[in-house]
């Protein structure tokens, strides 16, 4: 589980933290993926697993165009640069809901049989599910991806470059928008596969986005700023922790521990982890 | 200060009170209860965002719990009422001085935090108070807390179909938030705070001053929203911890003074008075169809102002001539 | 002062003639208040509702020949035919915004009587609100047992509570180890919410005082992400018997998770919610198969009364589902509701109130397995006689009270 969270929490982290834009419509992001391979598998019965590059090509367009159509004058404000952007991208969240409950009604939906649904791997006693399991590599093929493309390719750098100092970078010729746009296309298509993945086990309805964004802030937070790496960490302290408190305390309270971890990392370091910024 | 900031704040104070007055005197004429509803929450809204700009618009910590200082005041007013008898006009201010040792034992800490991680511990915070009332099995858990209805009561607060007494109080709390933030603007908490904003690295000079003028924000923020939250309690008659201490309180509170103007002595009342009364009528207009229409004209909404004018809609009465000056 | 007898036949008689005809005037539709959630988590429940509302509309509403009050003839006779108009409003989930639609039905469209509200926290605003403006109010589906218990004078509930659903469980454990099952520790599974620690409560209460250990008690936080933790814990106490109760969302993640770890309980009972919702078996059916759930409608009680067949059908025609255990309630609560305002021949809330309070309809002319709809001074109708159904083959099948049973129980599920 810890790993998922990491998988959502890595594309926030990279719009979040590389970009240092607030994204509060993530989980509604993850609820538009879980959604799209819900009806890829209902009307085409492709099955979540072969649907999940098309899922995130589609999040991939779905981001850039979020981005250029209304992330980019929010970013431009100029006054109070932090707030418009978390408005702006709330609102755009509970638009988001209320789209999808016009179109997709509130019914909970879920796919009942897909290859990797309800198969579990036993080693030696422990059980592992199977959906679970293809996130974990998913996910760990993700990051290992994706930190090579930030820090070893010239787009990579450009983002950071562009999020540092936009004058300079225009003045080298690169367009501050296309940068930012690849950006959050990026994010979203990696939500947009935890989003497939996820939606072997999981339920689907319009809400349901709100139950993971809150924990995929934390991650990243955790992670620190600006640190693909540290959202990969982040995501996996938060599996174990989460394990962990349900084990000593009431379930009810597991995320207390998650929240309470949180908080003594940035006492202790305010940047997070690993965190930059 | 010089002539013109001072001949401004005469000004405002003697709008406010002008204000005040027509809103004091507008149940003569308005006697549908639903409209009074409406009226007793944007007031209440406007009250709670005047607070909370208190700490994150003036002093710059944007908090996004101030769920957790509302769901402290209503639970600990009513915790007092039914397990002990005390009055809730008590309960109400031992649910101030509670939330605002609260706060200042929690800035103490958070106060480092710069940005996002400032925000998300905020969000935090409230989260975990809202999972430990819930719980909580002495403090009803789950199931809240009803308060017994024995009548109309000055003494109790608690009136069966009138809502004037609640009006009233919900105006005299907008106001006094109102004045507070009035009086502070003018404070050396107040040069302070938009040092601060304005710069800073220069700002660390004061160092210790401002560290403690925060506190004071976070202190008179808090006392405030709770006296908000004990209200709320008395007036809705039945708290949970999910609606006096969830998320949509902080993002409730937030929203008014973002909209109006935030860090601005009018945007707060502004935002509400435009903002709750267009949250009820898309409720009313379009909740009943289940096809969550009412979510979308309202985020749109949202969106658009946010996006259209992101110094609130108070920048649109503003004359650029005089900005500054102040300063 | 007296009154004589000839005096008092002819105001008697004058009265009589003219109340129809005022009523006729004044009435030609009442107005009924109906507050559901139709935005966010509950959405799909509030949506639901709003459709087994107006197929009772329909029945009252329209001429039909079932064996329902007020089914014959158009609209209430009690008020020379007057229609009955429903008005539908959002409350959110959130107890402040049921108060205050609850207002503006009251004040505003001038409603007879309220019905609602699917959620325990919205019906405790509700209700009292309505206490307040003297209007009665119908809680067709909430099932926490304390919201009876406040004393009020307007509130009514036509169906069971959840401490008379668990102690039909435990009446069914009981029969059941008469028969010889090995029925002993339990693990209990709920939610955080009202519903689940109402529930819960309940259920360590009866299980105390009828010997039954219980394993484990789970409270788990609703909606959570995950619940892997939770159903480990489950799977090491693997008690006789698994008791969740549920909302949809977390009861298929629950089934999914189970599946998952591998974890085969001997018997689930749950606590009807998410367990008897389409929605549920869609998803995970297949991995339920045995599965007991309480309840208070069955669909297998057409083979008795045929008339629960057709009235399912006018539902499934607008809804495209059958009728469920909420929607049941929903649809049979207005129609108690309405028979209520045609028997008092008025809509004043006063009126409405004791004639609701007079109600005494045998459990034959409705929809529900019900001996009979009668409501004591709190307004609690105790006849209402939970089921306990079983989910064989794809659809559910009446295994408890022996009375209302078309089959045993097969235990252990599958």
């Amino acid at each position: 589980m810890g790993l998922l969270y990491g998988l959502i929490a890595v594309g926030l982290a990279l719009i979040f933290g590389l970009m240092d834009v607030t994204n509060f419509a993530h989980g509604e992001f993850l609820m538009i993926a879980m959604y799209l391979s819900f009806f890829l598998f209902a009307f085409f019965a492709i099955d979540p697993l072969l649907s999940a590059p098309l899922v995130a090509a589609a999040l991939f367009i779905f981001g850039a165009v979020i981005y250029l159509l209304l992330v980019r004058f929010a970013m431009r404000a100029k006054a109070n640069a932090g707030m418009v952007q978390i408005f702006t991208t709330f609102g755009l969240a509970i638009v988001m809901r209320g789209l999808a409950q016009y179109f997709f009604t509130p019914d909970y939906r879920s796919i009942p049989q897909s290859w990797l649904g309800g198969k579990t791997i036993s080693v030696g006693g422990i059980f592992l599910p199977e959906p679970q399991l293809v996130g974990a590599l998913v996910s760990i093929a993700a990051f290992a991806a994706l930190y090579f493309f930030i820090h070893r390719t010239d787009f990579g750098r450009a983002i950071e470059a562009t999020r540092e100092d936009p004058g300079a970078v225009a003045l080298v010729g690169i367009d501050k928008n296309r940068v930012f746009a690849f950006g959050w296309g990026l994010g979203a298509a990696l939500v947009g596969l935890a989003g497939a993945i996820m939606a072997v086990f999981f339920y689907i309805y319009p809400d349901v986005g709100a139950s993971f964004a809150l924990i995929a802030y934390v991650t990243v937070a955790l992670g620190g700023f600006g640190s693909v790496f540290g959202a990969f960490a982040g995501g996996i302290i938060v599996g174990l922790v989460e394990a962990v408190t349900a084990l000593v305390l009431p379930p009810s309270l597991k995320s207390v521990g998650i929240y309470s971890v949180y908080l003594l990392v940035v006492f202790i370091r305010p940047r997070g982890l690993f965190g930059s910024m | 200060m010089d002539k013109d900031f001072a001949a401004r704040r005469r000004r405002d104070l003697i709008i406010a009170a002008a204000l005040a007055a027509i809103a004091a005197l507008t149940p003569l004429f308005v006697k549908d209860v639903v409209v009074q509803n409406i009226m007793i929450l944007t007031l209440m809204y406007a009250g709670l965002s005047q607070s909370w700009n208190i700490l994150s618009g003036y002093c710059g910590q944007i908090s996004l719990g101030h769920a957790l200082y509302f769901g402290l005041g209503a639970y600990t007013t009513e915790l007092l009422f039914t397990k002990f008898g005390v009055l809730p006009w008590f309960g109400m201010l031992a649910g101030g001085v509670v939330s605002a040792l609260i706060a200042m034992g929690l800035g103490y800490p958070f106060f480092r935090l710069r940005g996002h991680y400032f925000v998300i511990a905020t969000i935090v915070i409230a989260e975990i108070g809202l999972l430990l009332f819930h719980n909580w099995e002495w403090a009803g858990a789950a199931m809240g807390i009803t308060i017994p209805i024995r009548g109309d009561s000055w003494l109790k607060f608690q009136f069966l179909r009138t809502k004037l007494p609640y009006f009233y109080f919900a105006l005299a709390l907008c106001c006094l938030a109102w004045f507070v933030t009035w009086w502070l603007e003018n404070s050396k908490w107040g040069f302070w705070w938009r040092a601060v904003k304005d710069n800073p690295e220069a700002a660390e000079s004061l160092g210790v001053d401002v560290f403690n003028s925060k506190m004071g924000a976070a202190a008179v923020s808090a006392f405030l929203v709770a006296v908000g939250g004990s209200f709320y309690a008395q007036f809705v008659s039945y708290i949970d911890p999910e609606s006096v201490m969830g998320f949509q309180f902080s993002l409730l509170m937030a929203l008014p003074a973002v909209l109006g103007g935030i860090g601005t002595l009018w945007g707060p009342v502004l935002g509400a008075a435009i903002l709750i009364p267009l949250t009820e009528l898309t409720r009313f207009k379009f909740g009943g169809s289940g096809r969550g229409v009412d979510l979308i004209v309202y985020g749109t909404l949202i969106v658009l102002i946010s996006l259209a004018l992101p110094r609130g809609l108070l920048s649109l009465f503003s004359r650029p001539k005089k900005t500054g000056v102040a300063r | 002062m007296t009154i004589t007898r000839r005096e008092m036949l002819l105001g008697a008689t004058a009265t009589a003639a003219l109340v129809p005809l005022a009523a006729r005037a004044q009435t030609a539709e009442v107005v009924i208040g109906v507050i559901y959630p139709f935005s966010g988590g509950s959405a799909q429940q509030g949506v639901d509702a709003q459709k087994a509302y107006e197929t009772a509309l329909e029945v009252i509403n329209k001429d039909s020949d079932f064996d329902l009050p007020l089914a014959k003839g158009e609209g209430l006779p009690g008020l020379g035919g007057a229609k009955i108009r429903l008005v539908f409003a959002d409350h959110q989930a959130d107890p402040q915004k049921g108060r205050a639609e609850a207002e503006r039905l009251i004040t505003q469209e001038k409603v007879s009587a309220i019905i609602g509200t699917y959620q325990s926290a919205v019906a405790v605003t509700v209700s009292q609100i309505c206490e307040r403006y003297q209007v009665p109010f119908l809680s067709a589906d909430n099932s926490s047992p304390s919201l009876h218990r406040r004393g009020l004078k307007y509130y009514f509930r036509a169906s069971p509570h959840d401490e008379m659903y668990s102690a039909a469980m435990f009446d069914f454990f009981d029969a059941m180890k008469k028969k010889g099952t090995k029925i002993e520790t339990l693990s209990l599974f709920h939610e955080d919410t009202i519903f689940g620690t109402d529930s819960g409560n309940a259920q360590t209460k009866i299980a105390g005082e009828r010997g039954y250990k219980i394993v484990t008690d789970i409270k788990y936080r609703a909606n959570s992400p995950s619940l892997s933790a939770e159903v480990q814990q489950l799977k090491t106490a693997n008690a006789d018997v698994l008791m969740p109760s549920s909302y949809t969302t977390d009861g298929i993640l629950l089934v999914k998770t189970m599946a998952e770890l591998g974890y085969k309980p001997n018997a689930i009972v749950a606590q009807d919610a998410g367990f008897s919702e389409k929605a549920l078996y869609d998803a995970v059916g297949d991995k339920l198969e045995g599965v007991i759930s309480r309840g208070t409608f069955s669909l297998d009680l057409a083979q008795k009364r045929p008339m629960v067949g057709k009235i399912n059908e006018m539902f499934k025609a607008r809804s495209g589902k059958d009728f469920n255990d909420l929607t049941s309630r929903q649809f049979m609560g207005l129609i108690i509701l309405a028979d209520a305002i045609s028997r008092a021949k008025s809509t004043d809330g006063e009126k409405i109130r004791d004639a609701l309070a007079a109600t005494d309809i045998p459990g034959e002319k409705t929809i529900m397995p019900w001996k009979r709809v009668k409501f004591d001074e709190m307004g609690q109708n105790n006849d209402a006689d939970p089921v306990l159904l079983q989910y064989v083959g794809g659809k559910f099948v009446t295994i408890f009270p022996p009375q209302a049973a078309i089959a045993e129980a097969i235990w252990p599920m599958k």
